[in-house]
């Protein structure tokens, strides 16, 4: 599924990603500058490989995605991914593309828009993300957002010469907000 | 991918064929299976002609690998295996392993687990395998805890079950663990002599 537009603060909105947005991401990931956490730096290129992707994003019902734009330009990507819509816990991931926005609180925004719309429309009341541990920027916006670290997996890869290890955090549905008949 | 012939003590891991779907289909409708399971099963209840299609799928998808699992001639569960991922190092995901409910408490899961990671360790000689369950499945906790594994995380309310939230357990185990455990008594082949002088 693809996400609604949600306005942010400071420039910051999600918006529904639109296959031009998904062109963007195969140079967006070729950068390393963007993705010393993330991945291979490894792209497929080709234009219908975005349009797969995309439509595979639009149509799977276990997912939400949404493009981050900054004002009024596409940086990067977020989503809730693999939804189990019985337990209503899913998993989190986000990308800044533009390296050079990097400092701006733009994840920290996109973060806390993503998580209210977890709890408001889709009724989640589970959240958790796996984040490089040395990735502070990233894991200081989850926890911005309510993420609490509930695991740590050492080793996790190798790269340039050391070892990564990663972070799993997870977030929960704040009581105040809990409005089902049990409140569980 | 379909996984091969390991043989264990009690059971052995084969590929699997559409034969065996009526009783994976089975399972997969069994709350005591999927109340065991992270995520219910291999996949949600279906008609024997889509479980046909998921075989094929399975088949084709190099980035994981499915088992039967067969005692005395009889098929008695399944299993499947996450390929590693290239962006991480070396980490094999163990997805479902399941035994039919009604030969459960015959050591029979005990001894598919075994074999199962002596395809991980012993034949792909994987870093880590990793996998989670939820906090309440006794009975694969303690194959996991016999095994080597460790806890390294416990999410909460990750699962729903029974009419409640359930928490999560998410366990890994690493190849020195296994090399010390059961080095010398779980090897898939001999070892070879030394090479003969030509």
């Amino acid at each position: 599924m693809i996400g609604p537009r949600i306005a942010g603060e400071r420039g910051v909105s999600l918006v529904p990603a639109t296959l031009e947005h998904a062109k963007l991401r195969a140079g967006w990931m070729a950068a390393p500058e963007a993705t010393r956490f993330w991945g291979l730096r490894l792209v497929d290129a080709r234009p219908e490989r975005a349009e797969e992707r995309f439509k595979k994003d639009a149509t799977d019902p276990s997912s939400v995605s949404w493009t981050i734009a900054y004002e009024g330009e596409p940086v990067g990507f977020t989503g809730i991914f693999d939804i189990d819509w019985v337990a209503r816990d899913g998993e989190s991931g986000l990308f800044i593309g533009r390296t050079d926005l990097y400092g701006r609180g733009i994840a920290t925004e996109a973060v806390r828009l993503r998580t209210a719309y977890a709890w408001a429309e889709l009724r989640l009341v589970r959240v958790h993300n796996w984040i490089g541990l040395r990735n502070r920027g990233s894991r200081r916006a989850n926890e911005k957002a309510g993420y609490r670290q509930v695991g740590r997996f050492d080793r996790s890869w190798f790269r340039s010469g050391q070892w990564y290890d990663e972070w799993l955090g997870e977030v929960l549905l704040p009581e105040a907000l809990d409005r089902s008949p049990a409140g569980s | 991918m379909l996984g091969g012939i390991v043989r264990g003590r009690r059971v052995s891991l084969r590929p699997m064929r559409d034969d065996d779907l009526p009783g994976v289909s089975r399972w997969s409708a069994d709350l005591r299976v999927r109340r065991a399971h992270s995520a219910g099963y291999w996949a949600e209840p279906a008609t024997l002609a889509t479980w046909k299609e998921r075989l094929a799928e399975a088949s084709k998808d190099h980035r994981s690998v499915l088992w039967a699992i067969e005692s005395d001639g009889a098929l008695v569960g399944s299993a499947a295996v996450g390929m590693p991922d290239p962006a991480f190092s070396d980490i094999v995901d163990v997805r479902h392993l399941t035994i039919d409910p009604e030969r459960w408490r015959r050591g029979l899961g005990w001894d598919a687990a075994l074999t199962v990671h002596r395809w991980i360790f012993d034949i792909a000689h994987v870093r880590i395998a990793a996998t989670r369950v939820p906090a309440d499945a006794a009975g694969a906790l303690r194959i996991a805890e016999r095994l080597g594994y460790t806890t390294f995380a416990r999410g909460r309310r990750a699962y729903w079950h029974d009419g409640a939230h359930v928490d999560e357990t998410r366990l890994r185990m690493e190849l020195a663990t296994w090399d010390e455990r059961f080095g010398e008594s779980e090897r898939d082949y001999e070892a070879l002599g030394p090479e003969a002088e030509a």
